[in-house]
């Protein structure tokens, strides 16, 4: 049986619920083709149901939550299915089996949340802030992973001063801080003016970039390891031509 | 803004100092712009595959001495530049701004004198932090001769400062670098790090607020501009690591950007500085010492990496039983890392683990299988000598993904680094 559920944590607690007893259960929010001769349930999400399924994994593990954010927010396509079946162990087990790594079920489900943390270490680095007429920053990202709210901590604690938009362009939706409070809102486009400075700060930025290379040692597969293209499409120092945005 | 022309001079003038990392300092942000990231942050990558973390650049390069092996050196024809304090600090502001870079990393060719150069320096680093409230990294390269007292003060201000060794030993350094000395290099590093003990026990009384080099000393040396053989030069390492309390020894393998009597032609294959790094490694996170690995003239193997070569020394040690080893001796297994030592422990708390328990684990066997059993069961080969020819095989077949693996070890602020607490 496929269970589709609406991508929520509260969704997929329900979700686990209806299909703990299913050995077949495949749990989903996506629209998937369904395999020849199944079923689907859509689920409803239950919020009493789910607390308790919540309550109840935490007795087990209390990092169980924090794992489930991570698994939920993951970009694989099977992220939902590999939590569910990392859950029902927990469920089965009764403590915490984070760590066992000869497990299958656990090492995919440890696998994925590594990408998940993975990418907002990467992000620390990553994003690229240009500078707005009123001084606000607005950085654009595209990360493969739910991510953009987690990235307000760290950038707010450096700079306090600047409120800032870190705006997913592929989900729609923004990382704010107004220069008081931090909050998650959807975004879809953004319409920018760029400070008069900001040009000429990126052509520096390219230039320097440019100049801190060594040509002679070129190793560009492993730029590429650390710095995979699809990160490219956001950052001055990969453009020809300064980053603009209309 | 400081002019696009002047930038290039000021950055290719720095491009060859191998240390970027922005790691080991939890510096908090205290009203004003920017903190410390404990494992550092890598904010691009550059097409010969270092990491940007730091804004590495001189504040001049206009030169007094004379080294043969630097671009810099009084008698080379290059242009020359200077950036004023200014321009140092709003470049850093506006880059640290747009998340370019984790901070600033300041050095500069010695200008009139060594005080003169390093009240520069100082001047720069405390506008930051003083009057551009920047709380960032900073890691500030000390110049030789200065006065301990300038020494002192920037102490205060920056995150980590090195001092660079330049050439393994003082017959080296004497002929490629005749205005400095063994003891003008390392004088500066004890005196630093007495000053940071003084620092910290008078903090713990409640005599003095503040920082005092939280992310500590560091320093580089140049591989292959002299004769040293590897095996004196990781005894100068371990010395540094042990009686100095440094927390990186960086190596450059050197390429001949110089073109000099007294200096090689020919750049140092990577491999070399590739095996300096993975032994450097094995003396600060596997255990080791450096009277293990190799004698004061022998070279590190070039067909094995340093721990393979090590244990085809000691195979009376292996194979040892992966359910039962110690942390310490797993950690001596051949192809095992850091983190898959720390996965092996933590795993077989659950269940015996099988070789195929460690495949699904998805631990690198090719060299290991010849130094574990699994539940007593070995799968490796038994006769030593062949073990030699798979190990080499692997190597050779692995060589161009080895040497790209190099820049891990030169850019520790590495996510992947950074997560396994190898810093």
């Amino acid at each position: 049986m496929v269970y589709i559920f609406d991508g929520t944590k509260l969704g997929f607690l329900t979700a686990f619920l209806l299909a703990y007893e299913d050995g077949n259960a495949l749990l989903t929010s996506h629209a998937v083709q369904l395999p020849l001769g199944e079923s689907f349930i859509s689920v409803t999400t239950d919020s009493d149901k789910a607390k308790r399924v919540e309550r109840r994994l935490l007795t087990f593990d209390t990092d169980a939550l924090h794992a489930l954010d991570r698994l939920l927010r993951s970009g694989m396509e099977n992220h939902e299915q590999i939590a569910f079946r990392y859950f029902k162990k927990l469920a089965t087990e009764k403590r915490p089996i984070d760590k066992n790594f000869a497990d299958p079920d656990v090492f995919a489900a440890v696998e994925c949340m590594k990408k998940v943390g993975h990418e907002i270490h990467k992000m620390h680095g990553f994003v690229r802030f240009m500078e707005l007429e009123n001084g606000a920053l607005y950085a654009p990202i595209s990360p493969d992973n739910d991510i953009c709210d987690l990235l307000l901590p760290h950038f707010r604690a450096r700079l306090p001063e600047y409120p800032f938009v870190i705006h997913d362009v592929t989900r729609k939706k923004a990382a704010v801080y107004d220069g008081k409070n931090a909050f998650v809102a959807p975004l879809g486009t953004a319409d920018v003016l760029i400070s008069a400075d900001e040009e000429g700060w990126q052509k520096l930025w390219k230039n320097y970039y440019k100049a801190v290379n060594i040509p002679s040692r070129e190793r560009l597969k492993q730029m590429r390891g650390y710095m995979p293209v699809r990160y490219w499409k956001f950052l001055p120092e990969k453009q020809e031509t300064p980053n603009s945005f209309e | 803004m400081i002019t696009e022309e002047r930038l290039k001079i000021l950055t290719e003038s720095a491009k060859y100092d191998v240390s970027c990392s922005s790691s080991g300092s939890a510096r908090k942000n205290e009203g004003g712009m920017g903190n410390g990231y404990v494992a550092g942050c890598c904010h691009s990558f550059t097409p010969d595959g270092r990491c940007i973390s730091l804004l590495k650049i001189l504040l001049s390069n206009d030169c007094i001495y004379n080294c043969k092996y630097c671009p810099n050196r009084l008698d080379a024809d290059v242009p020359r530049a200077t950036a004023t304090p200014e321009e140092i600090c709003e470049l850093t502001i506006d880059f640290y701004k747009r998340n370019y870079i984790e901070g600033l990393f300041l050095s500069s060719a010695v200008c009139k004198n060594p005080d003169y150069t390093m009240e520069r320096l100082l001047l720069t680093v405390k506008k930051l932090r003083l009057e551009y409230n920047f709380h960032g990294y900073i890691h500030l390269k000390g110049i030789p001769k200065a006065d301990p007292l300038l020494m002192k003060e920037a102490g205060r201000y920056a995150d980590r400062m090195s001092y660079n060794i330049e050439l393994p030993s003082e017959k080296s350094l004497k002929l490629l670098a005749p205005q400095k000395s063994k003891e003008s290099l390392l004088l500066p590093m004890k005196t630093l790090a007495m000053q940071t003990a003084q620092f910290r026990e008078e903090k713990k009384k409640g005599l003095i607020k503040g920082h005092f080099l939280p992310a500590g000393q560091t320093t580089q040396m140049i591989i292959g501009a002299s004769p040293e053989a590897d095996g004196q030069i990781l005894r100068l390492t371990q010395a540094l690591y042990q009686k100095n309390g440094l927390r990186r020894v960086y190596y450059s393998s050197y390429v001949p950007i110089v073109h000099d009597s007294l200096l090689p032609d020919t750049a140092v294959g990577q491999l070399r500085e590739h095996r300096l790094y993975q032994a450097d490694w094995l003396l600060r996170f596997y255990g080791f010492s450096v009277e293990e690995l190799l004698s004061e003239n022998e070279n590190l193997a070039t067909e094995f990496d340093p721990k393979c070569a090590w244990a085809l020394k000691n195979m009376q040690l292996f194979p040892v039983e992966i359910n039962r080893a110690p942390l310490e001796m797993l950690l001596r297994v051949p192809g095992i890392g850091s983190k898959n030592a720390y996965k092996i422990m933590e795993a077989r708390k659950y269940t015996k683990l099988s070789f195929e328990d460690l495949v699904k684990m998805r631990i690198a066997l090719k060299r290991a299988r010849h130094f574990i059993t699994c539940n007593g069961k070995f799968f490796g080969e038994k006769n030593e000598y062949s073990v030699r020819g798979l190990l080499a095989a692997a190597e050779t077949g692995e060589n161009a993904k080895q040497l790209d693996l190099f820049s891990i070890l030169s850019s520790p602020q590495n996510a992947m680094i950074a997560l396994s607490g190898q810093l």
